[in-house]
């Protein structure tokens, strides 16, 4: 399993994303990462050249009535 | 008849005693509200009960069917929504403290529908914070029990809407499913719980956690009732564009065609791999009991369904981290502690990864489609462990310790990945009485087939009457 830092983490949010950095937090995020970054990397066996993203078409609206807006 | 009888009735029963006058709503819904004010205070299943408001939809649908006006089966009768089903006028929670006081001005479509239809709504349901975990663990609002063992977890993350439905607290439910919210809860609890085809059921006005993998399903006591709600909830809904125009059958009458001559798939790649011997056994039992009624098993292989995972992980981090990110910026200290930690985890991951997962997913997609070519629908267990404790964070299964989530999600989060219909159905219960869940995957649009299988078995099944061991 890879090995992700907590520093390069909390480098990254504090100057990529602005995000507040937690430390507790970024040690779990860090472990999760870890845990993943086999499994994406084993997509590249996947034969994916031709194949175009599944994405959400429309999302339904959110916007006046949800939470963000209140 | 005792009022905890009445909580028993499956809803296709008590639209029959309605329609018999030998029922009425509001006894029906008095008898739901008693139970809840009973045992809800150690269940944890409601949020919010809505104790007057149904009270009053219930004499509002009794006088209506007195009039002869019948709106259809599920005319006043009691459900409950979980909470992040936006309902107009009644606080809509997520299961978060940042939306402890959030008052929606609208209600979802799926909510519009089920009034409309007559439903009495007698509450919003508890939950997994934002939908975001398989445990239903709640720091906000306390862990839902699970009725069948009140100190292990219900699973989640629909979890009120496992344990209302399984306790007898509501008729049926609504909950959401991201990566098996609606069928681990359903398995845990010994319950129905049907995912259907993504775009079959409109998510408008259900807050998001992943808008790609998001689906809205019933959850229900008998898979006839699930087939009543979906019967009333799908269809095409111009305020959710990823709907389907497809045509909504008739899901009752699919409910009778039994299962001779179906081919059913067992799919041994992932989903039977590491599975608790007592899972492993009921499955193996409930697909050879499908065999005894006239089904035709066979084992098909899946071999892309490995990267389900991975996929599924690169996209709900990353769709949940872009719906969250003004709470976060603003009030992450009043999210509980798991939950923010994953959507943390979400900021890492990068676009060409998303972007794969999403083509990654048309391919597994693709492969899932071919093999139902060939057989009629898939038979899995619905998780590979039943009910764990709140407090087991790692479970090993042959020798494998993993994260309890990890185990949770592994047979199901394949099945939003690639967007087919899924259905879980109550398949037997460990030695220590707790329930396990049988997983049946349909072709896109074929919740029919789903509904004819479940049906067929559960009928069939030996294990009626199963409710669970609560002190009336």
């Amino acid at each position: 399993m890879a090995s992700i830092s907590v520093q390069l983490l909390q480098a990254l949010t504090q100057e990529l994303t602005g995000l507040p950095a937690i430390p507790g937090d970024l040690a779990i995020a860090a472990s999760q990462l870890a845990a993943q970054l086999d499994g994406l990397a084993r997509l590249d066996a996947l034969d994916l050249l031709a194949v175009e993203p599944a994405t959400v078409l429309v999302p339904p609206p959110e916007a006046p009535e949800g939470p963000h807006a209140a | 008849m005792p009022p905890d009888n009445l909580t028993r009735l499956s809803i296709a029963e008590a639209g029959d005693l309605f329609r018999r006058r030998a029922l009425s709503p509001v006894e029906l819904t008095r008898a739901y509200l008693d139970r809840i004010r009973r045992l809800d205070g150690d269940l944890l299943a409601y949020i919010t009960v809505l104790q007057d408001e149904a009270l009053a939809a219930a004499a509002a649908a009794e006088r209506e069917i007195a009039r002869g006006e019948d709106r259809g089966p599920l005319h006043g009768i009691p459900i409950a929504l979980k909470d992040l089903v936006m309902t107009r006028g009644v606080r809509t929670t997520c299961g978060s403290r940042i939306l402890r006081e959030w008052v929606p001005d609208t209600d979802a479509t799926v909510a519009r529908r089920l009034a409309d239809a007559g439903a009495v709504l007698l509450g919003k349901l508890n939950m997994h914070e934002f939908a975001y975990g398989p445990t239903g663990v709640n720091p906000h609002y306390g862990t839902s029990r699970n009725p069948w063992d009140r100190h292990r977890i219900p699973g989640g993350s629909s979890s009120g809407s496992g344990v209302a439905v399984a306790a007898g607290l509501c008729a049926g439910a609504l909950g959401t499913d991201t990566g098996g919210s609606v069928r681990i809860p359903a398995a845990l609890c010994g319950i129905v719980g049907l995912k259907p085809t993504y775009g079959r059921v409109s998510r408008a006005g259900v807050i998001p956690l992943a808008w790609s993998l998001d689906h809205v399903g019933p959850m229900t006591r008998t898979v006839a009732d699930a087939a009543l709600l979906l019967q009333v909830l799908a269809g095409r809904d111009p305020a959710d564009p990823s709907t389907s125009a497809m045509p909504v059958p008739d899901y009752r009458r699919a409910l009778q065609g039994g299962v001779r001559g179906l081919r059913l798939g067992v799919p041994k790649d992932l989903f039977y791999e590491r599975l608790d011997p007592e899972v492993r056994a009921a499955v193996a039992a409930a697909a050879r009991s499908l065999e005894g009624l006239g089904a035709v098993v066979e084992e098909i292989s899946l071999p892309t369904i490995q990267h389900a995972g991975p996929a599924s992980f690169a996209i709900i981090a990353s769709e949940a981290m872009a719906y969250h990110e003004p709470y976060l910026r603003t009030r992450a200290g009043e999210y509980g502690e798991d939950v923010r930690a994953r959507l943390t985890t979400g900021q890492f991951v990068l676009a060409h990864q998303y972007l794969k997962a999403q083509r990654a997913r048309q391919v597994i997609r693709a492969d899932v489609d071919a093999v139902l070519t060939r057989v009629d629908a898939l038979l899995t267990p619905t998780t590979p462990i039943p009910a764990p404790r709140p407090d087991e964070r790692e479970i090993t299964v042959d020798g494998v310790t993993q994260d309890a989530r990890w185990w949770l999600i592994r047979c199901t989060r394949p099945i939003n990945v690639t967007g087919h219909p899924a259905l879980s159905v109550p398949c037997g219960l460990t030695a220590a009485g707790l329930p396990i869940g049988l997983q049946v995957v349909g072709r896109a649009f074929d919740e029919a087939t789903l509904l004819r299988v479940g049906h067929a078995f559960e009928s069939a099944s030996p294990l009626k009457p199963r409710w669970p061991p609560l002190d009336l």
